[in-house]
Parts: C-alpha cells; sequence; structure tokens
C-alpha cells in the first residue's frame, strides 16, 4: 500500500506558495496550504502530515521559528520531518557566503533557500520523507 | 480664515519700547507678550514658546548677549532678533554670532518693525519646515530596509521562485534560443535579488550592531579556513594560491562566526578579483599586543593613493578602470561595518601596479570570560 504522502506548507506569499504546490503535486504529493503560522497550526493539529515546508519570515518577523520551537516541543508533532524554505538568511542569521549554512539555533532538519531549484527541493523532501520512515520502522522493531 | 496666532516676545527694559512695539504689532494677528528683563523673558521663552524674541542688547541683570545664547540653547529654532541702541556693525555682528537672526536698530518707525517681524516669521515658518523634511527624510530612511524588503524582495522573490519551475519544466520543450532567453531573464532577476539583499545588509547597519548579543568565543584559525573555503573555486578558476600562514594557538576572539567569515570572504574575494592569473594571495594571522591581526596580501592591481580613503565607504567603486565586474561598491563598506561591530579595525596599505595588504586588527578575548569553544553558540536558543 503507498499512499500519497501528506504535505503541508506554511508561507505567507501565495504567489511563492503556488509554484512550490505545483511543483509538489506534479511529484505525486498531497499539499495543503496556511498562510500564516496560527492557521498551520492548527491544521497540523487536525490531521496528520509527513512533512512541513516552513517559511521564516511571516507576519512580524521570524514567526516560522517560534512555530518550528513550538512544534519541536509539541507531543504530537515533535518527530515530523522540518524542512525550512527560506530566503531569510540575509535577514537574521546574516549573508553566510557560499552554500547554506543550517541554522543551528532552531531544531529543524533541512534547510533550502528561496528560491529554490525545483529538482532540489524534490530531493529534499524524498530524502526527509524516506528518513523519516527508516526511523519509524527502527522504533517500532 | 484664521491663521494659526505668530506668538511674538519682546524682552526690553525700557517701558516705551515694551509699549510701542506691542501697538505696532497688534494689529498683524500676532500673540505678544513682554518681559522687562532677561530672567522674566527667559522664562517666558519657555512656557510662551515664542516663535521670534526681540531682545534688547542692553539691559541691567542678564545681558542681551546673555538671553541670545539661552534661547538659542532652549530651541535654536526660535527667531531671535537683536533690537540695539548703539546700532554699530560690531554689536550686531557679535549678536549675530551669540544666535540672532537680525536686528532692528533703534530708533526704528513702525513699518520697519513690521517688515523685520513678517521677515522673521518667514525665517521661522521656513526652518519649521525644513525640520520637519528632514524628519520625514530619517524616517523613511530608518525604515527603507523594511519598505525594500516588503515593496521589492517579496514579489520579486516570488517571480524568481516561479521562473526557475518554469524554466525546469519547459527545458526539454524550449529550443536552445528560447531556453537562453529564460538563463538571461534569471540571471537578470538573481543579479537584482542579490542586489537588493546587499543593499538591505548596508541599510540596516543597526543589525550588524546586534550581532553583539549573540557574541561567543570563537577561533579566528577556523574563520579563515571558512572564509577560505567559500573562495576558493575562484581561486583555482584564476589559477590564484592561497596560502595562510596562521600562528598555532592563536588567541580566540569574541565574536560571530558568520559576519566574521562574510567580512574575510569581501576581502579575500577581493583579492582575487583584483589578483593577475596565476598569482599568490597570503593570508596571515598572529598576535600582537593584545590583538589577532589578520593580513590578507595580493600582488594585484593595487589601489590609487587617492583612493584608499574612501574604498571603504558605501557604493564607493574604484575610479581606475579596474572595476570588478558586477560589485555592489558594498562589500568594504558592510565589511569595516562588521569588523567595527567587533570592536575592530580595518586598514589598507597598497601600491599601484603592485599589490594591497589588507588587515584586520580584532582585540583577543579577556582571559576573565569563558574560554572554551564549546559553549552553546546558540543565539536564538531556546531560553
Amino acid at each position: 500500500m503507498n499512499t500519497k504522502k501528506q504535505l503541508m506548507i506554511i508561507d505567507d506569499d501565495p504567489d511563492f506558495v503556488e509554484g512550490i504546490k505545483y511543483i509538489l503535486e506534479k511529484a505525486e504529493y498531497t499539499v495543503d496550504v496556511a498562510y500564516n503560522p496560527k492557521d498551520g497550526f492548527n491544521a497540523l493539529q487536525s490531521k496528520h502530515y509527513d512533512l512541513l515546508l516552513l517559511d521564516i519570515m511571516m507576519g512580524r518577523g521570524a514567526e516560522g521559528i517560534a512555530l518550528a520551537r513550538k512544534i519541536r516541543k509539541d507531543p504530537k508533532l515533535h518527530d515530523m520531518p522540518v524542512l525550512i524554505i527560506t530566503g531569510i538568511r540575509e535577514q537574521i542569521a546574516f549573508l553566510f557566503p557560499g552554500q547554506p549554512v543550517h541554522p543551528h539555533f532552531v531544531d529543524i532538519d533541512e534547510l533550502v533557500e528561496k528560491p529554490v531549484e525545483p529538482k532540489l527541493l524534490l530531493d529534499r523532501v524524498s530524502n526527509l520523507l524516506k528518513m523519516a520512515e527508516e526511523k519509524k520502522s527502527k522504533t517500532e522493531n | 480664515m484664521v491663521e494659526n496666532n505668530n506668538k511674538i516676545l519682546i524682552i526690553d527694559d525700557e517701558d516705551v519700547v515694551l509699549d510701542s512695539c506691542t501697538q505696532i504689532l497688534e494689529g498683524g494677528n500676532y500673540q505678544i507678550t513682554t518681559a522687562r528683563n532677561g530672567a522674566i523673558g527667559l522664562n517666558l521663552v519657555e512656557e510662551f514658546q515664542p516663535d521670534i524674541v526681540y531682545v534688547d542688547l542692553k539691559m541691567p541683570g542678564i545681558s542681551g548677549f546673555e538671553v541670545l545664547e539661552k534661547i538659542n540653547e532652549i530651541d535654536p529654532t526660535i527667531i531671535s532678533i537683536v533690537i540695539t541702541g548703539y546700532a554699530t556693525v560690531s554689536s550686531a555682528v557679535e549678536a549675530m554670532k551669540k544666535g540672532a537672526d537680525d536686528f532692528l536698530p533703534k530708533p526704528f518707525t513702525p513699518d520697519e518693525l513690521r517688515l523685520i517681524t513678517q521677515r522673521g516669521i518667514d525665517k521661522r515658518k521656513l526652518v519649521l519646515e525644513t525640520i520637519a523634511l528632514r524628519r520625514e527624510k530619517e524616517m523613511l530612511k530608518d525604515h527603507f530596509a523594511a519598505i525594500v524588503s516588503h515593496e521589492l524582495k517579496s514579489p520579486l522573490g516570488a517571480v524568481q521562485q516561479n521562473l526557475y519551475i518554469l524554466i525546469d519544466e519547459l527545458s526539454d520543450k524550449l529550443s536552445e534560443d528560447q531556453l537562453s532567453r529564460f538563463e538571461h531573464i534569471r540571471s537578470r532577476i538573481d543579479d537584482l535579488m542579490k542586489l537588493i539583499h546587499t543593499w538591505l545588509r548596508v541599510i540596516s547597519s543597526d543589525d550588524i550592531r546586534n550581532i553583539r548579543e549573540g557574541f561567543s568565543p570563537v577561533s579566528l584559525q577556523d574563520i579563515i579556513t571558512k572564509a577560505i573555503d567559500n573562495v576558493q573555486t575562484h581561486a583555482t578558476r584564476k589559477d590564484i594560491e592561497i596560502i595562510p600562514s596562521i600562528d598555532t594557538d592563536l588567541a580566540l576572539i569574541e565574536g560571530d562566526e558568520g559576519t566574521l567569515v562574510e567580512a574575510l570572504v569581501n576581502i579575500i574575494g577581493n583579492a582575487i578579483k583584483f589578483s593577475r592569473v596565476n598569482s599568490q594571495i597570503l593570508v596571515d594571522a598572529k598576535e600582537e599586543a593584545g590583538n589577532v591581526l589578520v593580513s590578507i596580501t595580493d600582488t594585484g592591481v593595487g589601489i590609487p593613493k587617492e583612493e584608499i580613503p574612501l574604498i571603504f565607504q558605501d557604493f564607493y567603486q574604484g575610479k581606475s578602470g579596474h572595476v570588478a565586474e558586477g560589485g555592489s561598491g558594498l562589500g568594504l563598506a558592510l565589511t569595516r561595518r562588521i569588523i567595527e561591530a567587533h570592536n575592530g579595525s580595518i586598514t589598507v596599505e597598497s601600491e599601484l601596479g603592485k599589490g594591497s595588504t589588507f588587515t584586520i586588527q580584532l582585540p583577543i578575548m579577556k582571559s576573565d570570560q569563558p574560554s572554551h569553544l564549546n559553549v552553546e553558540t546558540d543565539v536564538l536558543a531556546h531560553p
């Protein structure tokens, strides 16, 4: 049985989301969207998602970070893979030249930068899903 | 239409002057208050908040000159006009030096008083307008980062992302020519995005000072290694060898690793840009008198003497025809700010045609601070 994986995107830019959602749906994922952290968190509570794609700069600042922390503390959600997708480097972590630098200030699984190459995004998403599944089967055994 | 009544304060020890001035100006839609000496006058300056103050130079008690100075201290935008019975040039000049805007020689005709008053009102209006404009400009400047960020960056970011997706999707359907035009658009948008990011970085120099909150002990050895790694491909492309020479056991400094790497990348990156093919760049680090000195030496084109004082300024790009393509003229300005936020300094020595040496000086961390590297460097860590 191989049902479609359920993904959630939380990002406040509808145009940006539209593009990302399109790529993911083309790759046979089911995608839900929330345009702010609050709606996003409610949605995550209401049904199971396999992975979260999360923007950092939303609303009045780095609200995505606060949400990521909340998720990590949540008994139901703390295991969910979180992929940060952000153009934030320059804004809070400052311009780390060269390759993206993992933001150690928040416990996330992976970070890609806006704009993201479609192939790279799909790669990261499938990797994270695979890792999550392996982890799950390990704990089950 | 009722105009905003302009307020006039007259400070003079002669009742006759106070009365006549009041009478002359009364018909002119002004609020007039008078004071018989400097002390009362100065109190009224604060209470009454006049637009114009007439000050007699020769009064018992506090002198007219002193009153002028005090008015200037209380509110420099108030127009002060000197009334002087001995209308010598020297006393008028002296009064102007103390901050008077104009002077009224005694005796004066009613028309002269009205004219000078009107002139004062006009000037005051202009001064206030200028201040208001300046404030508005400062506000705009302060919020420019946010404005640029929201109004330009977000929509452009969405365009950029969708373009990436479209190119990916269409890459096997388009002709080579069409694809190359697409790639061209993409590279232009990428450049524009980069430029906006760089501007944001420079404009928000307050943010750079904020990095101090997250300072932790860092090793310049690591930072230099990371910076070199970052620019290595550019160096290799030009067949340039980067030779680090770092003292062992280099003392730690108190700082922010990310921005320090950025600063070094800017400088080493510049060295690569301005170096000839198949040359060497030396990166030295050593301790000296309580500081760590990092110097980056290239044998490139060098910087003309007259440009050296300018290169750390915003938007400065070399004039001498050695401008590297694609520079924003902000890299060194940003670097300077980063180094200064670390209480350090950056200097350059250069000889045209022979090369440049940039030297960064950063204070060694004081020994009473924790000196192990495994401390949590986590700025936004869980509280």
